[in-house]
C-alpha cells in the first residue's frame, strides 16, 4: 500500500504500519477502554505475536484506505458519540501521518465494560 | 474577577446564608450554559484539530444545554437528585470528544453527591474528586493537557485546600482558579497546542461553566463577554446576527488606532450602555469593534471612538432590511425537481449546496442526495432517493469519486435499471446533465454522459486545512489553495490570485465559458469583485457566476 517512487527508490507503507497509526489513536480517544479482536483466530494470533494492532484491520483496494476497528466502550457513555470521535480522530492521525485518503472507517462496538453501576 | 462591591458583599452574604439544594444547583447550572453560551466562540476558536468534530464551544453547550433540558422543569429536589437529573441530561445529549467527557464528569459529580440533601464544602470537594475519577476511567491512555488535566487539577487543589469552615461557595471559588491556572498550564503539558500557540478548548469550557456558576453567584452579568479582545480572524459576525433583538436595528463597525492603550474595562463599559452584541478584535494595533445599536444611537458608538483614537473605517448596515434579506434568501431555497412520468428516465444527484441543488433542479434532474465532500451520503441514502419515484429507469451523477462507490452499490442493492455515470465533481455531473434526454434509452443515454465527462475541466478553490507538498506545489495551512480536477495546482493568499491560476492552469484562453460557482463562504458582492477580475483577465471567454452555497470550497469553477 501507498506506493510512491521517488528519484533515489520505492516507498512502501504497509497496512500494518497504517493500522498502528489507528491502533494508538483509538486508544487515545475518550470512552474508549479497548480494543477487540475481530475473532478468536486474531485474538490468539495478537497473544502470541503481541504486534500492537490488535482490533484493528485494514484493507486498500488500490486508490483509498478502509478501515474497521473493534472497540470496547466504557459503560455509561455515550456510545455513539464515542464511536464517532474514534472515527474522526483515526482519520485525522491516518490521513495527517501518511498523506493516504481514509475512505471509509468502520467503528464496530465489540462490547461495553462496567467499572461503576449507578 | 471583582468582588469587593458592597452589592456583591450583600449578594454573597445572603447566597451563604440559604442553603444549597437542588434549585441552587439548577441555577447554577443554568448560569453555567449560559455563560458558555456567551463564550462559545471564543472556546470554538482555540480548536487546533481540523476535524470536523472539532467544534469543542459548540458540542459543550449543546451537551450543557440537553442536561439543563432535564432539569428545567423540576421544582424542589435533594441536591443529588438533581445532580442525577443533570448527569442523566448530559448523558443523553453528549455530543463529540468533550461532550462525552462532560457527561462522565457530571456523572462522576453527581455519584459524589449520593445521599446529600444540599451542597457544602466537603461534599463539592467530593464531586469534583469523583467527577474526576470517573472521566478518568473513561479512557485507556489519557491525554494531559486537556479537559481531563483540568478535572485533574481542580479536584487536586480543592481537596488541599479544604478547611472545617469552607462552605460550598469558598469551593467553588477555589475550583474557578484551580481551572484557570490549569487552563494556562495545558500548553506545556501538549505540544500541539504550545505549536498553535493556544489552550485546551475543552479545558478552558470546563473553566467557563464554572466560571458561569460563579458569576451568578457574584451576580455578575453572564450574557456579555468578559471585556475581551480576540484576533480579527476570530471576529465572527455572522452569528451575532442571530442574535438582533428589537430595537437593535443597525450594526455598526469601526476600525480605529486607539491613541493610548485601550482601557478595555471603560470601553466595554461604555459600549453597553450603547447597544449590544459587542464584539472587539485586533490586529497589528488596528481595532475592529462591532455593536448593535437603535437607529437614533447609530453615530454614537462613532463619536466615541473618535474621541480616544482616529478611526480608518465606518461600516453601516440596517439589520432588519438584512434579516428580510436572509428570509427572502431562504425563500429562495425551495426548487422544483422534475417530474418523472413511469417509463422516463430519472437522474439523481448529489449536491453539496442550496444554490447548486437549485441548477440541478433546473436541468432535469428527479431527486438530490444532499452531500459532497466532508459528508459523503450512504448507499442508503442515494437508495432511498429514487426507490420511491416512479419509474424504474434510474441514472446517478455522484459527482464526488468518494460517493461514485456508494452509488454502485445503491445500483448493486435495488432491482430498477439502475446506471452510474462516474462524475468525479460538480462541473462533470452538470456538463453530464446537458446530455439528458428523459424519453431516451437509458443504457444510451448514460453512454452518452459518459463521454460529456472529460469535455469539461473542473477547478475548486478551498482552504488548505494543512501544510503540504503534493505534485511539486507547496501550501502553508490557512492558504487558498486550487485543485483542478482533483489535483493540486497552485497555492495563493487570496482567492482572487488562487482563481486566476487555477484557470491559466486550465488553459482556459483556448476555452469558450468559465462558470464560477460560489461557496456559503463568500458573499455575492466579494464574488462578484472577483468574477470582475477573472473577466479582465479573459475578455475572449463568456463568464458566468452562479450561488453554488456549497460548503467549504469557495468556488467551484467549471471551465469548457
Amino acid at each position: 500500500m501507498g506506493e510512491e517512487t521517488t528519484s533515489i527508490g520505492g516507498i512502501h507503507i504497509s497496512p500494518n504500519a497504517v493500522a498502528t497509526i489507528a491502533y494508538h489513536a483509538t486508544l487515545e480517544s475518550y470512552g474508549v477502554v479497548g480494543l477487540a479482536p475481530k475473532n478468536l483466530a486474531e485474538g490468539l494470533a495478537h497473544t502470541i505475536t503481541r504486534e500492537p494492532t490488535r482490533g484493528v484491520s485494514v484493507n486498500y483496494d488500490g486508490d483509498n484506505v478502509d478501515i474497521e476497528i473493534n472497540i470496547v466502550v466504557e459503560y455509561g457513555t455515550r456510545i455513539a458519540s464515542v464511536a464517532n470521535s474514534v472515527a474522526n480522530t483515526v482519520r485525522y492521525h491516518v490521513e495527517k501521518a501518511l498523506g493516504l485518503r481514509v475512505n471509509s472507517i468502520n467503528v464496530h462496538v465489540a462490547g461495553l465494560r462496567v467499572s461503576d453501576t449507578d | 474577577m471583582v468582588v469587593d462591591s458592597p452589592e456583591t458583599q450583600k449578594r454573597l452574604a445572603k447566597f451563604r446564608k440559604a442553603p444549597m439544594d437542588g434549585q441552587a444547583l439548577k441555577r447554577l447550572v443554568e448560569a453555567g450554559l449560559t455563560w458558555l453560551r456567551t463564550n462559545q466562540q471564543t472556546v470554538n476558536a482555540l480548536n487546533v484539530f481540523p476535524v470536523p468534530d472539532g467544534d469543542t464551544g459548540t458540542n459543550m453547550v449543546l451537551t450543557m444545554q440537553s442536561a439543563y433540558n432535564e432539569i428545567s422543569e423540576l421544582g424542589h429536589r435533594s441536591v443529588d437528585e438533581m445532580a442525577a437529573a443533570i448527569s442523566q441530561g448530559a448523558l443523553m445529549g453528549a455530543r463529540g470528544n468533550s461532550g462525552v467527557i462532560l457527561s462522565q464528569l457530571w456523572r462522576g459529580f453527581s455519584r459524589g453527591l449520593q445521599g446529600q440533601e444540599v451542597l457544602d464544602g466537603p461534599g463539592l470537594v467530593k464531586a469534583f474528586a469523583q467527577a474526576r475519577d470517573t472521566a478518568y476511567k473513561g479512557v485507556v491512555r489519557p491525554v494531559e493537557g486537556t479537559i481531563l488535566t483540568v478535572a485533574k487539577d481542580i479536584a487536586a487543589e480543592t481537596e488541599a485546600g479544604l478547611k472545617p469552615e469552607h462552605d460550598a461557595i469558598d469551593i467553588l471559588e477555589m475550583a474557578v482558579k484551580a481551572a484557570g491556572e490549569s487552563v494556562e498550564r495545558t500548553p506545556e503539558l501538549l505540544p500541539v497546542l504550545k505549536q498553535a500557540g493556544v489552550v485546551d478548548s475543552g479545558g478552558m469550557g470546563l473553566h467557563v461553566i464554572l466560571e458561569g456558576m460563579l458569576r451568578h453567584v457574584y451576580g455578575q452579568p453572564l450574557d456579555t463577554p468578559v471585556a475581551s479582545v480576540q484576533p480579527l480572524s476570530a471576529l465572527d459576525f455572522e452569528s451575532a446576527m442571530q442574535e438582533v433583538e428589537e430595537g437593535q436595528d443597525f450594526e455598526v463597525v469601526v476600525d480605529f488606532y486607539p491613541e493610548d492603550e485601550l482601557d478595555l474595562q471603560s470601553f466595554y463599559g461604555k459600549l453597553e450602555e450603547m447597544g449590544t452584541s459587542i464584539q472587539l478584535g485586533e490586529g497589528e494595533g488596528m481595532y475592529r469593534m462591532h455593536i448593535h445599536v437603535p437607529l437614533e444611537n447609530r453615530y454614537v458608538p462613532i463619536d466615541y471612538i473618535m474621541g480616544i483614537g482616529t478611526i480608518t473605517k465606518v461600516a453601516m448596515e440596517n439589520l432588519v432590511a438584512q434579516m428580510d434579506e436572509i428570509d427572502e434568501k431562504a425563500k429562495g431555497d425551495y426548487f422544483e425537481l422534475a417530474n418523472v412520468e413511469p417509463g422516463q428516465i430519472a437522474v439523481v444527484t448529489v449536491s453539496p449546496g442550496p444554490g447548486l441543488s437549485r441548477i440541478f433542479a433546473s436541468l432535469g434532474v428527479a431527486a438530490i442526495v444532499e452531500g459532497g465532500q466532508t459528508m459523503n451520503p450512504s448507499t442508503q441514502d442515494i437508495l432511498a432517493a429514487f426507490e420511491n419515484l416512479p419509474t424504474d429507469k434510474v441514472i446517478i451523477l455522484p459527482n464526488n469519486k468518494n460517493i461514485v462507490m456508494a452509488a454502485n452499490q445503491a445500483k448493486d442493492v435495488t432491482v430498477k435499471n439502475v446506471q452510474v455515470v462516474p462524475s468525479r465533481n460538480i462541473p462533470q455531473g452538470l456538463s453530464a446533465l446537458l446530455a439528458l434526454d428523459p424519453d431516451g434509452d437509458v443504457e444510451a443515454v448514460a453512454e452518452k454522459m459518459n463521454k460529456s465527462l472529460d469535455l469539461v475541466k473542473a477547478g475548486e478553490i478551498t482552504v488548505a486545512t494543512r501544510s503540504v507538498e503534493i505534485d511539486g506545489v507547496s501550501c502553508e495551512q490557512g492558504q487558498v489553495i486550487a485543485l483542478l480536477d482533483g489535483k493540486l495546482v497552485s497555492s495563493a493568499k487570496t482567492v482572487e490570485k488562487a482563481c486566476l491560476n487555477l484557470l491559466e492552469k486550465a488553459g482556459a484562453e483556448e476555452l469558450e465559458l468559465i462558470t464560477l460557482f460560489y461557496g456559503e463562504d463568500l458573499t455575492a458582492t466579494e464574488a462578484n469583485r472577483i468574477s470582475d477580475k477573472v473577466r479582465e483577465a479573459y475578455p475572449g471567454q463568456e463568464i458566468e457566476v452562479q450561488d453554488g452555497g456549497q460548503p467549504h470550497y469557495q468556488f467551484i469553477i467549471s471551465v469548457e
